[in-house]
């Protein structure tokens, strides 16, 4: 049988950003997809090198501009590593709050993305974008701005959380609880919506592990790694954090397992706000000569919205020598050959919307 | 690859004289003769077209989805449920250049995307216009020193509104929309 090759792409409403595609079919079915990345490179791992520490923030955040906080925290945690800074026990009660805010906004953009690429046109989208909305309030009233925030600093924030933060918190979780109800009426009960998720795009345990996927994809498979429990930062371990860890492996079980994590940000967000302590979050106020560089080779590992999100830095003593970013989204783009190899055509955009793909974050 | 066509063949070749000579063929017989109805319905939207046309263009502003970047985010919460752009004629985003008035290139603007950004622009019916979404798209932004990212989408298409801010709130592509409209000649209901 003759192989078509059908290109898609850079410009697709379905691609979440400029990715472009070859897909190779035999009839309807899928025998290879090529993708075909760099129309989003701009150098970020280059342009770093020339900045003071303080100086890189910006360009960290534009990385990943879905969950631009945890690229943030990640670079500020590498730095501190580097300077050896403490950060103080109420700045990582907030740190924790802020950044679960910005997963469950994270992930309902995803939610609401994913059924505009199964062809659900726009009503989810609505309900997603209105949650999401939410959260953004929240976090532009503790940071004063609605996307990138630069509100990390070294050994803290760049401000405190300000009063009645808490209760507006407590009041949106609770209304998301309830949203995510009706979530699950309207998504998870659709018969349409399973057919088109339920064993689609299946990967298994150590397929998923040989591929080297992390985050959703690879706990939806059965692996239970997640860097918050394996290799806990901050607070996590007093928080008595569970990931979620499904078994199927396909479409249906990575929708769930971002659901389910929503509900589990929601947890952590009660218990850390429950157990702030009192003192300074404030961390050291911008200055061009920092503190000297204590390790001058460090490497952090935070858990993104979409996995495993790693720094490596070499350090000078103005500015980063070398960085290099071990991009979650990356690794998990390259099994999409993998997950949609015997699939039908019209299902690729459902196995790639729930690899959850940021291009800014796989070219960099 | 079994049943590959080959381009090198004479009927591929000769495809484009054939095509100019079938297309010649059909027009022979085709000559509009001037007809009564047809030249007074003429002249009477010719007088209303002016005010008429200005009109639908103005309420109708259809936009590309050309989302490149962080701005594209910030593009889709201006469809979603908070602002709601349909209320004022912006409708949803099109996928399609053809159906669409007013491009809006939300994001940085690499070498690799030039080309294509033209033929997008080229593919949208006239009259079209540019608005560049944010600083990336309207000067390089933070990417100036970047050896990938060209300093603004005005070296390569004519743009008609700027909008700064990195990214511009929502309501600031509400702005400039009306803006454009202000441009377009027609009132435009604050």
């Amino acid at each position: 049988m003759a192989i078509t090759k059908v290109n898609v792409g850079p410009i697709h409403p379905s691609t979440h950003g400029v990715l472009r595609l070859v897909v190779h079919l035999d009839g309807d079915t899928i025998a290879k997809v090529e993708p075909h990345i760099g129309f989003l490179h701009r150098g970020v791992e280059k342009l770093v090198e020339t900045r003071m520490y303080m100086q890189s923030h910006p360009y960290m955040e534009k990385i990943d501009y879905m969950a631009p906080m945890s690229v943030d925290d990640l670079y500020v945690s590498t730095v501190e590593k580097a300077m050896e800074i403490e950060v103080s026990e109420r700045a990582q009660y907030v740190r924790v709050v802020l950044l679960e805010l910005q997963r469950i906004a994270s992930h309902l953009f995803w939610v609401g993305s994913i059924c505009n690429d199964l062809g659900q046109l726009f009503t989810t989208f609505m309900w997603g974008f209105r949650d999401r909305d939410m959260a953004l309030r929240l976090l532009e009233t503790a940071t004063g701005q609605r996307m990138f925030y630069v509100n990390m600093r070294l050994g803290g924030l760049a401000r405190d959380i300000p009063e009645g933060f808490g209760d507006e918190t407590l009041k949106f979780l609770d209304y998301l609880e309830k949203r995510l109800r009706e979530y699950e009426k309207f998504i998870e009960k659709n018969p349409i919506f399973i057919q088109r998720m339920k064993d689609i795009g299946r990967i298994s345990r150590s397929e998923a592990l040989d591929l080297g996927v992390t985050g959703q994809v690879l706990r939806a498979s059965g692996v239970s790694y997640d860097v918050r429990k394996n290799n806990p930062y901050y607070v996590y371990d007093k928080l008595d954090f569970n990931p979620v860890v499904l078994q199927q492996g396909d479409n249906l079980a990575r929708y769930r397992a971002r659901v389910l994590e929503i509900e589990e940000s929601i947890r952590l967000i009660r218990k850390a706000l429950g157990k702030m302590p009192e003192g300074n979050a404030l961390g050291m106020p911008v200055k061009l000569v920092s503190p000297p560089v204590k390790n001058r080779i460090v490497s952090v590992s935070r858990e993104n919205p979409r996995g495993e999100e790693m720094m490596y830095m070499v350090g000078d003593p103005q500015g980063p020598y070398r960085l290099s970013i071990r991009a979650p989204t990356f690794i998990n783009l390259s099994a999409l050959d993998y997950m949609a190899r015997g699939n039908r055509f019209a299902d690729l955009f459902a196995i790639m919307g729930t690899l959850d793909l940021v291009m800014a974050d796989v070219d960099r | 690859m079994d049943n590959e066509i080959d381009y090198e063949s004479a009927e591929f070749k000769n495809a484009k004289q054939e095509m100019d000579k079938l297309v010649a063929d059909s027009l022979k017989n085709r000559e509009v003769r001037p007809n009564v109805l047809f030249s007074k319905l003429s002249d009477l939207t010719k007088m209303v077209s002016g005010d008429l046309v200005k009109w639908s263009r103005n309420n109708s502003v259809w936009p590309l989805q050309f989302g490149l970047a962080c701005c594209s985010i910030e593009l889709m919460d201006f469809g979603s449920s908070r602002i709601d752009a349909e209320r004022k004629g912006y409708l949803l985003f099109r996928a399609t250049p053809r159906q669409c008035d007013v491009m809006l290139v939300a994001g940085w603007v690499t070498k690799s995307i030039i080309p294509e950004l033209k033929r997008m622009y080229e593919q949208m019916a006239r009259p079209r216009y540019v608005i560049a979404f944010g600083e990336c798209a309207t000067c390089g932004g933070p990417w100036w020193e970047s050896y990938n990212i060209i300093k603004g989408i005005d070296q390569v298409l004519p743009v008609d509104v700027y909008v700064a801010g990195c990214p511009p709130r929502p309501e600031n592509l509400f702005g400039a929309i009306m803006k454009l409209q202000k441009k377009l000649g027609g009132a435009v209901e604050d």
